[in-house]
């Protein structure tokens, strides 16, 4: 049996999976001065009448690292930069950082090093008990990173050190700066939860091994997350698009539309994936490495705000209450899809009433809804095309890329969420394909985090010419076994230190794929002196099972 | 817009090279990539990141002629290295961003008007292309373009070397010690165009000292007294001093301010294949300086290695600058010499050599003196190489004001031509109509 919970703004979800079927689900309010405790009612209660000792996996999906973030009440960290030439980073840290000299070049080669007595002046200048490193290139050679800390650890002793290589293996000091830095500020919040999870479920003798979502959709033991807390941010989003995998299992180019209270997110697929954001997330206003699914909200959703400003009818963004059939103040779009027969809630009367203070004249309730229906999926449906168009402006760097790639093109639309069932078939009707609105959507999140498969990546890269490869997010340089390497045993190589990398997560294995991988011959006075091979290897988004059916109640 | 927004279009064709082990090769910006995605500058809310389109043949057609056809002898990398280049200056005509930065190759500046093939490194030219795209869809007209390659920018010089409305200005190594060879000061444009080419070639081993010399002291002063509607930046990186290529000691710094001089409206990447020393440092100096931002952190590891000018250069890099003033200053009268001396047609005959290739042309050029237009003008071309065997082609080249008798005159003479079968190809390049007439 596989235990979710979703901890969302308002609600905290739990379910109990067990194969294809979900067994219970439930619903209780987020409590939000200790997220924990919301998090229990609702774990006793989804359990009620189950054998907690047949739980296999816990997973949980928190807000516990986005609010600590976004309201502050993480803590102050030193930063130290080792930022060689280049850019000026001064005022575009989240802290102002610590200077410090030393440097890698773009090939990994250490031009400088920074001093000793720099490190003890930083560390008394700073006096703090978290830190961050983060260097130039520190991904093409972690050494001085890793000086860096061990001098830190010898004169400050403080409770953690984040290095930006271990928080992302890709290139960019700046977002490795921040995720750095933010790592290390939400480090021991992050610590506490996972203490106070883990005696909860003792207490309720739950022996399972514990997850938590990440950003990318993918899972990490909660112990090993310790060192990683950045990674759990911004989970919602990811927990509903991965609950939308488990619940419909996408295939070829689809649109996926989570229409809740007052926002649409909308995510796109190919090939049964999400696709992913091109860059890291944004951390309060500083761009971070941390890795989240391509997505857009809208603010469109059942409690939006319908009114007619100048006789154009206006819907959205604001939010004034709940739909007048509910005993709102105004009218809504869930009040449009109650009159137009869409969704059964509240009174009929009172959503009839408010689509006639929408209507135009000559228009009737019913006319009014369908016309605020049809304006609501219009510019859903803008919206999507705005994605795909973006999606499709992006950057590339091949001749082949440019000539080749294609515009996705939606071949299904799928919706969860409550104001689903009004919309989505008007989007799909726009895009001319079927559409999908899967069952047990309302607890879509706590599903997904439910099912969502562990994920944990590595990022290797060989430079045959000097002799080396490294492994960034596990902090290896190491010679090359020869001097040639192709690459399919550079493939075999990355799979290799991404199986040790989850050993060391605690992850049991499971399929990998190579989310990017170049090639370059290394010509110098023109001959072919080597080879530079970059290959990022994960372990595969995707959910442990899909749901096909469902017992027990909401 | 943003005040000081640059728009940046990244291509680095990694997957196009020349010939595997050749400079332009798929390894030239890889190093560049990696300095500049590890910078973050494509997250800078002053940079906006562009993706190049594919150019048409016929944007490339509105420059060249191609023989037999422009087609035949291209790639996409050269449709998208173009294509970038006119997103660049699209990005900056319509007011998106301040100005903007192609970083695409392949390059182009070698390019001349008739194309047989490939010479250094080159098959169309990518400013060019772009100008004319600009003309054509923004009615620009008065337009200055500063190369700033180690190499003489013979190609660029070439297309618009009769055409008073495009300033071109190159600095590059003395072409007696370096590729192309040429690039020398007499060679200022044809009598109609008289001072619109200006060559200044510089001693080898010129440091950021002289080149900025050259710069307050001759470049932007011109720039000042043509009044611009737009000024273009062929951003050659090869002036460094670990240029593999050349002899040149200007470092990151000089290059990044240089940028900040010359203020380009749009800058395109040509040369520059120190892709290791040079490259990551010089992009990021010449990125930083167009968004405004601070630059002055951008120093190679291997500054050391710069050697400093002699007095010698400085010498003769301050009479270079002297002899130029002169003629600069006197440019209107020298031209109604030059014009009166020509009478109604001035003529030249050049061989031009193809080194990637392995072709040699020789070509004609007559140009049409009008007194009530800017004329036109009529090449013959004939080209022999080990591949390509021998072909010969005519053309006449319709300006976009050229009055209805040059117009007239040029159809006949491609028409004369054609029935006295005096080449195989004939073409003509008709501004006024935007079209590309294969007779």
């Amino acid at each position: 049996m596989l235990l979710g919970i979703d901890v969302g703004g308002t609600f905290t979800d739990a379910v109990v999976m067990e194969g294809a079927t979900l067994l219970a689900a439930a619903k209780r309010p987020t409590s939000r001065d200790n997220l924990l405790d919301g998090v229990l009612l609702a774990i006793d209660d989804v359990l009620a009448g189950l054998d907690a000792s047949r739980i296999s996996r816990v997973s949980l999906s928190t807000t516990i690292v986005t609010n600590a973030l976004v309201e502050g009440k993480a803590e102050q960290a030193a930063l130290l930069m080792l930022p060689g030439p280049g850019m000026n980073f001064r005022g575009l840290l989240p802290v102002e950082p610590y200077w410090l000299s030393g440097y890698v070049d773009h090939r990994g080669r250490e031009v400088s090093r920074p001093q000793r007595a720099e490190i003890q002046a930083a560390c008394k200048e700073l006096n703090r008990d978290l830190y961050a490193v983060a260097g130039k290139f520190s991904v093409r050679n972690p050494v001085l990173e890793r000086q860096v800390a061990d001098w830190v650890q010898a004169d400050a002793a403080p409770a953690h050190i984040s290095l930006s290589f271990q928080v992302s293996g890709s290139l960019n000091l700046w977002r490795r700066a921040n995720s750095a830095y933010y790592n290390a500020a939400v480090w021991r919040h992050y610590g506490k939860f996972a203490d106070a999870v883990e005696a909860a479920l003792r207490q309720r003798h739950i022996q399972a091994p514990v997850y938590i979502l990440k950003a990318d959709g993918g899972t990490l033991p909660l112990n090993a997350a310790r060192n990683l807390p950045v990674e759990a941010v911004f989970t919602g989003p990811a927990a509903s698009v991965l609950g939308i995998m488990a619940l419909s299992q996408p295939t070829g180019e689809a649109v996926s539309l989570d229409i809740g209270g007052t926002t649409t997110d909308i995510a796109l697929w190919r090939d049964g994936l999400p696709l992913f954001a091109q860059r890291g997330a944004m951390i309060t206003g500083y761009p971070t490495s941390v890795q989240a699914f391509r997505l857009k909200s809208l603010g469109i959703g059942g409690d939006s705000w319908v009114r007619r400003q100048s006789g154009n009818l206006i819907i959205g963004p604001e939010r004034k209450g709940s739909a007048m059939a509910a005993g709102g103040p105004v009218p809504t779009l869930s009040d449009a899809m109650i009159v137009a027969g869409c969704l059964k809630f509240g009174d009929y009367g009172r959503a009839a009433e408010a689509m006639n203070i929408v209507a135009a004249e000559g228009e009737t309730a019913a006319m009014a809804a369908r016309t605020v229906l049809n304006q609501a999926a219009g510019q859903i449906v803008g919206a999507i095309r705005d994605m795909i168009a973006e999606q499709a402006a992006e950057p590339v760097y091949r001749v082949d890329d440019i000539v080749n790639q294609e515009p996705l093109r939606p071949e299904m639309i799928i919706g969860i969420g409550g104001a689903a069932p009004g919309l989505v078939s008007l989007v799909a009707g726009a895009f001319g394909t079927g559409c999908e609105i899967p069952e047990s959507a309302a607890v879509a999140n706590a599903i997904g985090a439910a099912a969502a498969k562990p994920t944990i990546d590595i990022t290797f890269r060989a430079d045959t010419a000097q002799g080396y490869f490294t492994v960034a997010e596990l902090g290896l340089k190491e010679k090359l076994p020869a001097r040639n390497l192709s690459r399919e045993q550079a493939r075999e190589m990355a799979a290799g230190y991404l199986a040790r990398r989850a050993a060391q997560a605690g992850i049991p294995g499971g399929e990998t794929t190579i989310v990017y991988e170049e090639e370059f011959n290394i010509v110098r006075g023109f001959s072919t002196t080597g080879k530079i091979i970059t290959c990022r290897m994960q372990l595969k988004t995707g959910v442990l099972t899909v749901i096909k059916g469902r017992e027990g109640m909401v | 817009m943003k005040a000081n927004t640059l728009g940046l279009v990244f291509f680095p064709a990694f997957d196009w090279a020349l010939t595997p082990t050749h400079p332009e090769r798929q390894e030239r910006l890889l190093y560049t990539r990696d300095q500049i995605v590890e910078e973050g500058l494509l997250d800078l809310p002053a940079i906006r990141e562009y993706k190049p389109r594919l150019a048409e043949s016929k944007d490339a057609d509105r420059v060249h002629i191609g023989v037999p056809n422009i087609a035949s002898l291209i790639t996409n990398a050269h449709l998208v290295s173009a294509g970038g280049a006119i997103v660049a200056a699209e990005a900056v005509m319509r007011r998106e961003v301040k100005r903007s930065f192609a970083l695409v190759r392949p390059p182009g500046h070698h390019a001349m008007r008739v194309v047989h093939g490939t010479r250094g490194f080159c098959t169309i030219n990518i400013e060019a292309v772009m100008v004319e795209y600009l003309r054509k869809h923004y009615g620009l007209r008065r337009i200055a373009i500063i190369d700033t390659d180690v190499h003489h920018g013979d190609g660029t010089q070439d297309i618009f070397y009769h055409d008073p409305d495009t300033l071109f200005i190159s600095f590059h190594q003395d072409g007696r010690t370096l590729y192309p060879g040429s690039g020398f000061p007499e060679e200022l444009g044809s009598p109609g165009a008289f001072a619109s080419t200006v060559n200044l070639p510089l001693p080898p081993g010129t440091t950021d000292e002289g080149l900025h010399y050259v710069l307050d002291n001759l470049i932007v002063p011109m720039l000042d007294d043509f009044q611009p509607e737009l000024v273009i930046n062929s951003a050659g990186q090869d002036n460094h001093y670990s240029d593999p290529l050349a002899n040149m000691a200007i470092t990151a710094q000089g290059y990044a301010k240089l940028a900040e001089k010359l203020k380009a409206d749009i800058a395109v990447l040509e040369g520059g294949y120190s892709i290791e020393d040079a490259l990551p440092y010089v992009n990021v100096g010449i990125i930083l300086a167009m968004a405004g931002l601070d630059y002055s952190h951008v120093v190679e590891p291997n500054i050391a290695e710069c050697p400093r000018q002699s007095a010698g250069n400085t010498a003769a890099i301050e009479r270079l600058v002297t002899n130029w003033r002169r003629v600069w200053t006197a440019r209107d009268s020298l031209r109604r010499e030059a014009l009166a001396k020509a009478g109604d047609f001035w003529q030249r005959r050049r061989q031009i050599y193809y080194d990637d290739s392995g072709i040699s042309e020789q070509q004609q050029e007559s140009v049409r003196l009008c007194p009530k237009c800017q004329g036109y003008l009529t090449v013959a071309t004939e080209a022999e190489g080990r591949s390509l065997g021998y072909q010969s082609a005519f053309a006449a080249v319709i300006g976009r004001e050229s009055c209805p008798q040059c117009r007239r005159d040029a159809y006949d003479a491609v028409a004369k031509a054609q029935k006295d079968k005096t080449h195989q190809h004939f073409y003509v390049q008709d501004k006024q109509q935007d079209v590309m007439i294969k007779l």
